[in-house]
């Protein structure tokens, strides 16, 4: 393989790539098609539903195997398929995080290899080029890095990310959370504080009609205690909660079942959220989240697992811990403008806490009547920005716009007059692009 | 930056906006149609055979609707647009909801260039430029391929020089 530029050849996967689909869709076939109809054929029509599903899948295997290529263009990684829908991805190897070798049982058995190549975006493995031999995956592995200058980072490829060289600095500890803050949190929350009522209906409803069953009052014991799993799961994975920097990261630490301990470099922070739940207001508590790039987070928001910042806190350990994530950003200082006054009848209520506002290193939203809630996006994490106008919003002149980041979710400075958010997009893109050109700004 | 004059068109003195392919309505048109002939099959069928008025009602409501969608079709087409600035691509579409989308050729992930059996019967392709958001949506369809094929290795040439990923 000469490193000619260009005019290099498609090259096309190991001829034994469709076989060993095949062999991986074999199972997927025989679940298809189920035990009830195993039953209800018999054992020999069953057999020939699976060959002719699975001849069918070969078939269509060589024909994808036929028309997929690679090749590499000078410093991008073409990817070409498809024979109806023909595609073709120019992955720039600059972008490239990192290429990994992985042999599932077959490949290993037939002397193969898959190559994966992780590109942020989407989430999931962009780019898998299955199968290669296993020299063909090493080289192309090793040439790929060379060419994204990252050979020097080969080795740490295939070694678990985020774990720090074991000679590091020692870390600074930032902020401890009490237990008894994190528990009283936690009951500060509607599922505990409806739970009783619940309890109390229940016995109620056993007392005073015998008709209920045993079944009837488990099932609704279990239901309660799935309600009640959300809080608990927090006191326990946030117990002994401690938030410490090394290095250039944040070193988070708790758990009582488990201890887990997450190291998020402060350079792949995309954003920071902070809530501040109704029944915590009065305490004027609030939680603050991370956005990480390439660590999956639940769609679900702050519901299940995901990192925290800080599970619980009051303002001025917010703004401790604020100054260590984001140094040069302050909650408090955050100029928050309303959106255009032609938007309260879309929010009559919500109007006065819908907000938006850029400072000098951050854009920023607030949203959320009861729960409030502060986005917090650095000009330099911005990917993209969109101006969008629905047709309400076209009558009244309005516009929302986004400020899109990676993993985490988009900062909006919703209805905002038109002219004001063309102005918006104009200077998110110009600062953002500033920002970036600063480097190494965490 | 400047300040808008209109708000269809910002930035107008900076911003050269340019269309994509008039072709691209016959592709939707014969997509919708080859959709359509199965709607109205099914429903003929079922009105022949139950002789059920609601079928009627279904069958006039579907050709009011395609009607409608031809219409929309023409000046959704026309509504697509892409303009190249010195550091970010602008892409514009929608009628009902207007949409722009402004990305960094820096924040560029990777391009993807698609096809499909009627896309290519008219000479057309779709390019995508992905960036390391979900909800970044820059995607210009029915661009002549060598326009497309320009435009990737603009776009990725562009994304090397001002590298910086996350």
């Amino acid at each position: 393989m000469t490193a000619s530029l260009a005019t290099e050849p498609r090259q096309r996967l190991h001829p034994l790539t469709p076989l060993l689909k095949g062999a991986r869709a074999l199972v997927v076939i025989i679940a298809a098609l189920s035990w009830q109809t195993l039953g209800r054929v018999g054992v020999g029509w069953f057999a020939a539903m699976v060959v002719a599903a699975l001849v069918a899948h070969v078939v269509l295997s060589v024909v994808s195997w036929y028309f997929t290529g690679y090749q590499v263009v000078g410093r991008e990684l073409r990817i070409h398929e498809g024979l109806l829908i023909r595609r073709t991805r120019a992955i720039p190897l600059e972008r490239l995080q990192t290429v990994e070798v992985v042999r599932p049982l077959l490949a290993q058995l037939t002397g193969l290899a898959e190559l994966r190549l992780e590109v942020v975006g989407g989430g999931k493995t962009e780019a898998p080029l299955a199968f290669l031999t296993v020299e063909e995956a090493r080289a192309l592995r090793e040439r790929l890095l060379v060419l994204a200058g990252k050979a020097s980072a080969a080795a740490p490829a295939e070694v678990a990310e985020g774990e720090p060289m074991p000679v590091a600095h020692p870390e600074r500890p930032i902020h401890a959370v009490t237990n008894r803050d994190l528990l009283i949190s936690q009951v500060l929350t509607p599922q505990t504080l409806f739970m009783p009522f619940g309890v109390v209906f229940v016995v109620f409803q056993f007392a005073t009609e015998a008709t209920w069953s045993f079944i009837g009052i488990a099932s609704t014991l279990t239901a309660m205690a799935g309600v009640l799993l959300q809080p608990v799961r927090r006191i326990l994975a946030d117990w002994n909660f401690r938030l410490a920097s090394q290095d250039g990261s944040l070193r988070m630490r708790g758990g009582l079942l488990e201890t887990r301990s997450q190291t998020v470099p402060l350079d792949r922070l995309q954003a920071i959220t902070a809530t501040w739940p109704l029944l915590w207001r009065r305490r004027r508590w609030l939680r603050l989240r991370p956005h990480v790039a390439g660590v999956a987070t639940p769609t679900s928001g702050d519901e299940a697992g995901g990192g925290r910042l800080l599970p619980v806190g009051d303002p001025d350990t917010a703004r401790l811990v604020l100054a260590e994530a984001l140094p040069g950003v302050s909650l408090d200082a955050i100029p928050f403008t309303p959106p255009s006054r032609r938007a309260r009848w879309l929010h009559p209520l919500a109007w006065r806490v819908l907000g938006a506002a850029l400072t000098d290193q951050v854009v920023a939203h607030r949203e959320g009547l009861l729960t409030r809630q502060v986005l917090v996006v650095p000009y330099a994490r911005i990917q993209s920005v969109r101006v969008v106008r629905g047709p309400l919003q076209r009558r009244l002149g309005l516009a929302t716009v986004y400020a899109d980041t990676a993993g985490g979710p988009s900062a909006a400075a919703r209805d905002r007059d038109v002219s004001e958010a063309w102005a918006l997009a104009a200077t998110l893109a110009e600062r953002s692009r500033a920002a970036r050109s600063v480097p190494a700004q965490g | 930056m400047t300040s808008p004059t209109s708000a269809l068109e910002p930035w107008p003195e900076t911003v050269e906006w340019r269309p994509v392919s008039r072709d691209l309505i016959w592709v939707e048109l014969i997509g919708l149609a080859s959709f359509m002939i199965f709607v109205f099959t099914g429903l003929g069928v079922f009105w022949a055979l139950t002789g059920h008025w609601s079928f009627g009602l279904a069958l006039a409501a579907t050709v009011v609707m395609t009607v409608w969608r031809v219409t929309v079709i023409f000046r959704a087409v026309k509504a697509w647009g892409y303009a190249e600035r010195d550091n970010d691509l602008l892409v514009r579409h929608g009628l009902l909801v207007r949409r722009l989308s402004i990305v960094p050729y820096a924040r560029m992930q990777f391009v993807d260039v698609t096809a499909g059996p009627l896309e290519r019967a008219f000479g057309l392709a779709t390019v995508q430029l992905h960036t390391a958001a979900a909800a970044s949506d820059a995607k210009i369809p029915g661009l002549p391929p060598a326009e497309a094929s320009r435009l990737r290795d603009r776009l990725t040439a562009l994304g090397e020089d001002r590298a910086e990923g996350l």
